[in-house]
C-alpha cells in the first residue's frame, strides 16, 4: 500500500531529475524546515529538503569541524559526492549554526545557480517576530522572481498555500489511522509517507495519501502492534532504526521530528489579505524547533499533547551527537514527559546507528513499558 | 658523517644509524615504562653493529612522543619534520606523506623543494591509529597480524560507524552476533580506519606521490582499503616504521654541517 | 643579547583591582538595595543601566572563564552540570557556570548570588538555552533579544532588521520595569549607550597599536583586559580604565617597549583560548614568537571599520561623528546598529566573512601565520573554522590546528599541543631560542 512512498524515499534523485524534464521547472534545495515552500510552489519550484544517506564519508572533514552534529555533515557529503548535481538553486532558512555551515560549505564548494540565506527569527515568541519575517520573506520572494524573472502573484502564492494547506490535511488525515488500538500503518510506512513529502511534488504526494487513505479503513495489519511509542528529536529519517525497533514488538505512532510532525502540523492561514504576512505567521507560530524555542518552553506541552492524543506508551529521544538546541532540551523535556508518567529512552544517534547495542536497549525499554501495563 | 636518528614512539623506539646518508644499521624495541633506559641500550645496540662508537657520530636527532627523554641527541625535531625528511629521501616526488603509528595519524604535505607546508594531525582520537586496529583484532579474535590479510578475502562494503573506536568495538561484537563473516568484518575494520585517515589527510589535500610510513603501513588490509578510499594508489615505504628515524638522523647530519 | 626592550605593564594592578570589584560588587549589591542581573558577555548591557546607577550584571562566559582558570573548582562544576544529565558537549562556558549554580557556589566565595533576572541576547544556537536553564532553576524572570537578522554589510540597507531588534530592545525596557518594579530613565540608557561605544571603539585603539613591531601587548596580557568589554561594555569606569590603558600602550609603542623581547615571528590565534593552559602562549616565546592577538580579542569588544586608506581602524563613535541621541528610540537604534558592527558577529552567518577580517588582520598586523584553536567548548566560534583554516591557507597563509576546550580542561592535551607548536615552528623554519 505504501510501495510508491517506499520507492520516493528510496530514489528521491532519480524523481528530482525526473520531475524536472518533465515539467522544466526548478528544483531547490532546502536546508531545514522552515524554508517557506509556500513561495517555491508559487514560483513552479520544486523544494526539496537536502538530508543525508547514512553511509559513512570521508569528505567533509576540510570543511566542518568534528563537533559539529552527524547530521549536517552528512548533508554537506551529498553535496560535495554531487549527488544533489540537478540543484537549481539552495536556501537555508536560519535555525541553528551546525546546519548553517553544511549549507555555507556547500555553497562554496557546489555550483549552483542560485543560493540564498534567509534570516529567520529565532525569537519567535516576540511580538516583532511575525513583521520581522514577513519583510525577510518578501525579498525572498523578491530574490526568487528575479531568479527565475517571472513575478509571484497572489494568485500563485494563493496556490502555494493552497497546494501545501492541502498536503498538510492530508498528512493529518493520515495521521489519525495511527490513533486506537490497531494503527492502520507502521511508523517505517508514516516514515517513508512524511520524509518523502520533503522533497515530492506535493500535488502528486497529496493525490498518493488520498489514495491510500481510500483502501486504509479496509486495512488488515500482518503484524502486531504491540507497544505503541513516540520519537522525539531532531531530524530523522533513518529507516533502519525504526525498522529494527517495529521488529522487536513495538509500533511506533507519532513523532515530533523537523522531518515529521513539526513540518506538516500547522497550516497557513488562507484568508489573509497579506499573503507573505499569513506565510510569516504560519512559520512563527509552528511546532518550534528547541533552537527557537524560548523563553518559554512550548515544544513540551504540544509534544505532551501529542504522545497523549495518540496514546503512547513511551518515548524514545532522538539525540544527534553535539546537537546543542536539542541537547538544551532533553534534560528538560525527559523530566517533564516522566512526570506525566511517560518512560522514556534516550538514544544518541550517528550517522550511522550502531543497531546491535540500541537493539538491546530498545528490548529493554520495552520490557519495562510492558511491565508497567500490568498494573 | 655518521649519525643517528632515534625515534621514540608511543609503543616502539627505532633507530637508524646513517653513514654518508646510507644506512648501516638498524634497530627497534618495544618502548616499555623507562624509554630513556630502553633508547639509550638501543642506541647503543644499533651503533655496535655499525662498528661505531658514540664519539665517532657528528650528532643524533631524537623524534616521536619521547623525543625530549633522549639524553645523548644533539637535536630534537618533531614527527612531522623527520616524516617528510624520510619520505623525501626514500622518494624525491613524494608529496604526500600518511603516517600511521600506534596512537596516532599524521599527513604531511611537502613541495617538491622538500618543505613542509602544512600538516594535519589526527586529534586524540583512536579510531585513526594502531591502537584501533589492536583492539578490533582483539574483538574478533585474531592476531593482529592476521587481521589485514583476512581482510583481502572479502569484498564486501558492510558499513561502519567510523567516528569512534568504542562504538565501533560493540559494533563489530554485533557484527560477529549477525555471523556477518570474519573477513568481512575484518574490511569494515580497514575500511573504518582507512576512512578516518583519509578524513584527515584531505584536510591538507591529496597529492601524488603518497607514501604511507608507520608501522600501520605494514598492514595490507589497511593499505587496501586506503587505496579504495583516496582512488588512487599509495606507495609503501619499505621498512615503514624506520622512516621517521631516517629522517631523523638526515636531520643531524644537515644539522652538522 | 635581547632584540627589544621589554617592561612590565603598569596597568595591571588596576585591572585585577576592577576585576575583583565587579565581581564583589554583583554578590553584596542586594545589600545596598541595587538590582543584580546575569547575561551574556553579548548582552546588550547599556539597557539595564537605565534601571539607575545601582545596577550590577554577571556575564556567563568570563565568569565561567574565570571557573575555568579555577580547575579543581571547574571539574567539580562539569560534573555537578552532568550529574543533572546535561550532554558533556555542550558549551564548556554553560556547563561551568550551570555547575556554580547548582552547587550554589560562587568562584569568587560564598554562595552563588541570586540574579534579580536573566538579560541576554540570541547570535548562537546556546545563548537564548543557556540562560532559559538559569531562570527555571533559579525561578528569575528571563529576556533574551534575538540579534541573529545577518551580517552587518547587509542590515545597512534593510533597515526592518535593526527595527526588529529595536522592538525588541523597547519590549525589554516594560520588561524590565515590570519585573523591578522601577521608573525607567532614558537619560540613563543614553550615558550608557555613548560608554559602550566610547569603550568598545577605544578597546580598538588598543589593538591597533599592535600593528607595529615589536608588539606593545601580546595576547595572553589582551585577554586580562579585553575581559573589561565582555564583563560591561556601557560602565564608565571601563571605559575609563580603557582610556587609561590607551595612553599606556601608545607610550611603550613611542618608546619601542615589545612585549616580547626576541619577537621575530608573528602569529594570531583564533577563537576563546583554553583558559587553564594559557602558559601554551608563553611557549611560543621560546622560539621568538608572539601572538599579537586574534579576531577574538580584536573584535569580540572592539568596534571597527575600514578607513579611508583601506585599512581597518577604530569605529568612529556616535559623538565623534557629531551625531546626538537624544531619545529612547534613538539611543536603542545607536546600540542596535553599533552593535551589530562589531567584527566577531558577522562570521556566524558566513565563514568567507571570517576569512577576509583573518587575512585583513593576517596583513595589516604583519603575521607570518595563524593558530586555530578547534575550540570544542564553543559551537558558535569555532562555526567555520575548518572553512577559514581553508582560506587561510589558500591566501599563502601557514596555519596550524590544535583541537581542545576553553573552559573543559579535560579535552585538552598540554604535551600534545606543545608538540604540535614545535612542528609548527619547524615548518616556519624557526629553532628554539630558549630551552624550554
Amino acid at each position: 500500500m505504501f510501495s510508491k512512498f517506499e520507492e520516493w524515499y528510496r530514489d528521491r534523485h532519480d524523481y528530482a531529475r525526473a520531475w524536472k524534464e518533465k515539467s522544466s521547472g526548478k528544483v531547490f534545495g532546502c536546508f531545514c524546515s522552515y524554508v517557506p515552500e509556500e513561495i517555491l510552489v508559487a514560483a513552479n519550484i520544486l523544494p526539496v529538503r537536502v538530508l543525508g544517506s547514512h553511509e559513512p564519508q570521508d569528505v567533509t572533514e576540510p570543511h566542518l569541524f568534528g563537533m559539529f552534529c552527524p547530521f549536517c555533515r552528512d548533508v554537506l557529503a551529498q553535496g560535495l559526492k554531487g549527488r544533489y548535481e540537478y540543484l537549481d538553486g539552495i536556501t537555508l532558512a536560519q535555525s541553528c549554526i551546525h546546519l548553517r555551515q553544511a549549507y555555507r560549505s556547500w555553497e562554496q564548494h557546489v555550483d549552483q545557480p542560485f543560493s540564498y540565506y534567509l534570516p529567520h527569527p529565532m525569537s519567535v515568541q516576540s511580538p516583532a517576530a511575525v513583521p520581522y519575517l514577513r519583510e525577510e520573506l518578501e525579498n525572498y520572494k523578491k530574490a526568487v522572481e528575479e531568479f527565475t524573472g517571472s513575478k509571484i502573484t497572489n494568485d500563485d502564492l494563493d496556490r502555494g498555500i493552497r497546494i501545501l494547506n492541502e498536503n498538510r490535511e492530508a498528512m493529518h488525515e493520515l495521521y489519525k489511522h495511527r490513533i486506537g488500538p490497531e494503527p492502520k500503518l507502521s511508523g517505517k510506512e508514516a516514515m517513508w509517507v512524511t520524509v518523502s513529502s520533503t522533497w515530492i511534488d506535493k500535488e502528486e504526494h497529496t493525490a498518493e495519501i488520498r489514495r491510500v487513505l481510500k483502501l486504509i479503513e479496509e486495512r488488515e495489519m500482518d503484524r502486531e502492534c504491540g507497544a505503541k511509542l513516540m520519537f522525539v528529536g531532531s531530524e530523522n529519517d533513518d529507516i533502519e532504526f525504526i525498522n529494527m525497533v517495529e521488529s522487536v514488538g513495538a509500533t511506533v505512532v507519532v513523532d515530533d521530528h523537523c522531518t515529521g510532525t513539526r513540518y506538516f502540523w500547522n497550516s497557513t492561514a488562507d484568508d489573509m489579505n497579506d499573503r507573505i504576512e499569513a506565510i510569516a505567521k504560519r512559520y512563527v507560530e509552528r511546532p518550534a524547533c528547541p533552537s527557537k524555542d524560548h523563553p518559554v518552553r512550548t515544544r513540551f506541552p504540544h509534544i505532551l499533547k501529542l504522545a497523549k492524543d495518540f496514546d503512547v506508551q513511551g518515548v524514545i529521544l532522538i539525540q544527534q551527537k553535539f546537537c546543542d538546541p536539542h541537547e538544551a532540551d532533553m534534560v528538560p523535556l525527559r523530566k517533564y514527559l516522566e512526570e506525566n508518567d511517560i518512560p522514556c529512552l534516550f538514544l544518541e544517534f550517528d550517522v550511522t546507528v550502531p543497531l546491535g547495542p540500541f537493539r538491546i536497549r530498545v528490548e529493554a525499554f520495552l520490557e519495562m513499558v510492558g511491565e508497567e501495563d500490568l498494573f | 658523517m655518521i649519525t643517528a636518528g632515534v625515534d621514540v614512539g608511543a609503543k616502539t623506539v627505532k633507530i637508524v644509524v646513517l653513514r654518508d646518508r646510507e644506512v648501516v644499521a638498524t634497530a627497534k624495541d618495544l618502548s616499555g615504562f623507562d624509554q630513556a633506559k630502553v633508547a639509550s641500550e638501543l642506541l647503543a645496540q644499533a651503533l655496535e653493529k655499525a662498528n661505531v662508537t658514540q664519539g665517532d657520530l657528528a650528532g643524533i636527532c631524537s623524534t616521536g612522543a619521547g623525543r625530549k627523554i633522549v639524553s645523548e641527541a644533539t637535536h630534537s625535531v618533531t614527527e612531522v619534520s623527520a616524516g617528510a625528511k624520510g619520505s623525501l629521501f626514500i622518494n624525491p616526488d613524494v608529496r604526500t606523506v600518511i603516517d600511521v603509528g600506534a596512537e596516532e595519524g599524521r599527513a604531511i604535505r611537502c613541495t617538491e623543494k622538500g618543505k613542509v607546508e602544512d600538516f594535519a594531525v589526527n586529534e586524540k582520537c583512536a579510531a585513526g591509529s594502531g591502537a584501533f586496529t589492536e583492539s578490533m583484532a582483539r574483538a574478533l579474535e585474531v592476531d593482529v597480524a592476521e587481521l589485514g590479510k583476512l581482510s583481502l578475502g572479502s569484498d564486501a562494503s558492510v558499513p561502519m560507524n567510523a567516528q569512534c573506536a568504542v562504538f565501533a568495538e560493540s559494533e563489530v561484537v554485533s557484527l560477529l552476533h549477525a555471523e556477518t563473516p570474519k573477513q568481512d568484518i575484518s574490511k569494515a575494520i580497514h575500511d573504518a580506519i582507512a576512512s578516518r585517515i583519509t578524513s584527515m589527510a584531505r584536510r591538507i589535500g591529496l597529492n601524488k606521490e603518497v607514501l604511507v610510513i608507520g608501522g600501520v603501513a605494514l598492514n595490507v588490509g589497511f593499505i587496501r582499503s586506503l587505496n579504495e578510499a583516496i582512488e588512487m594508489d599509495v606507495i609503501v615505504a619499505d621498512d615503514p616504521e624506520f622512516v621517521n628515524a631516517l629522517g631523523a638522523a638526515l636531520i643531524a647530519a644537515e644539522r652538522a654541517n | 643579547m635581547a632584540k627589544y626592550k621589554t617592561e612590565p605593564l603598569k596597568c595591571w594592578a588596576k585591572a585585577k583591582e576592577l576585576r575583583d570589584k565587579y565581581y564583589q560588587d554583583y554578590a553584596t549589591a542586594h545589600e545596598r538595595g541595587g538590582i543584580r542581573w546575569t547575561g551574556g558577555a553579548w548582552s546588550f548591557d547599556a539597557i539595564p543601566y537605565g534601571l539607575g546607577d545601582d545596577v550590577y550584571p554577571i556575564t556567563g562566559e568570563p565568569y565561567a572563564a574565570s571557573i575555568a582558570f579555577n580547575k579543581e573548582f571547574s571539574l567539580k562544576c562539569m560534573e555537578a552540570t552532568e550529574a543533572k544529565g546535561w550532554a558533556r558537549d555542550l558549551c564548556s562556558y554553560m556547563r561551568n557556570y550551570w555547575g556554580s549554580m547548582y552547587l550554589n557556589k560562587y568562584n569568587f566565595g560564598g554562595p552563588y548570588p541570586k540574579p534579580t533576572f536573566a538579560f541576554q541576547d540570541h547570535i548562537c544556537c546556546s545563548h537564548a538555552k543557556w540562560y532559559q536553564v538559569v531562570a527555571e532553576h533559579e525561578d528569575i524572570p528571563y529576556f533574551n533579544i534575538d540579534v541573529s537578522v545577518g551580517p552587518y554589510h547587509l542590515i545597512k540597507d534593510n533597515p526592518q532588521k535593526i527595527k526588529y531588534i529595536v522592538d525588541q530592545m523597547h519590549e525589554s525596557i516594560e520588561f524590565l520595569e515590570k519585573v523591578t518594579g522601577r521608573e525607567y530613565n532614558d537619560d540613563k540608557l543614553i550615558e550608557a549607550v555613548k560608554t559602550d561605544m566610547r569603550s568598545t571603539s577605544t578597546w580598538a585603539k588598543i589593538c591597533e597599536l599592535n600593528k607595529n613591531v615589536p608588539a606593545p601587548l601580546e595576547e595572553k596580557s589582551m585577554y586580562s583586559f579585553y575581559v573589561f568589554g565582555t564583563l560591561s561594555k556601557a560602565k564608565k569606569e571601563f571605559a575609563d580604565f580603557y582610556d587609561e590603558l590607551y595612553d599606556e600602550v601608545k607610550d611603550r609603542v613611542d618608546r619601542g617597549i615589545a612585549a616580547v623581547a626576541n619577537e621575530r615571528c608573528r602569529l594570531m590565534s583564533d577563537t576563546q583560548p583554553p583558559w587553564g593552559f594559557l602558559k601554551v602562549f608563553r611557549y611560543l616565546e621560546k622560539y621568538g614568537a608572539i601572538s599579537v592577538g586574534s579576531l577574538y580579542t580584536f573584535g569580540l569588544v572592539g568596534n571597527w571599520e575600514v578607513k579611508k586608506d583601506g585599512t581597518w581602524g577604530a569605529r568612529e563613535t556616535y559623538m565623534e561623528k557629531g551625531i546626538e541621541i537624544n531619545t529612547r528610540d534613538e539611543a536603542l537604534t545607536a546600540l542596535a546598529d553599533w552593535t551589530l558592527s562589531r567584527p566577531e558577529w558577522q562570521h556566524f552567518y558566513d565563514p568567507g566573512l571570517k576569512t577576509e577580517m583573518m587575512l585583513r588582520i593576517a596583513k595589516e598586523w604583519k603575521l607570518t601565520g595563524v593558530m586555530l584553536h578547534l575550540n570544542r567548548g564553543c559551537e558558535g566560534l569555532s562555526t567555520g573554522i575548518m572553512e577559514n583554516r581553508l582560506g587561510l591557507v589558500e591566501s599563502g597563509i601557514p596555519v596550524m590546528t590544535f583541537e581542545g576546550n576553553m573552559g573543559d580542561e579535560r579535552e585538552f592535551d598540554l604535551g600534545r599541543t606543545m608538540t604540535r607548536i614545535d612542528s609548527f615552528m619547524e615548518t616556519l623554519d624557526l629553532e628554539p631560542i630558549s630551552a624550554d
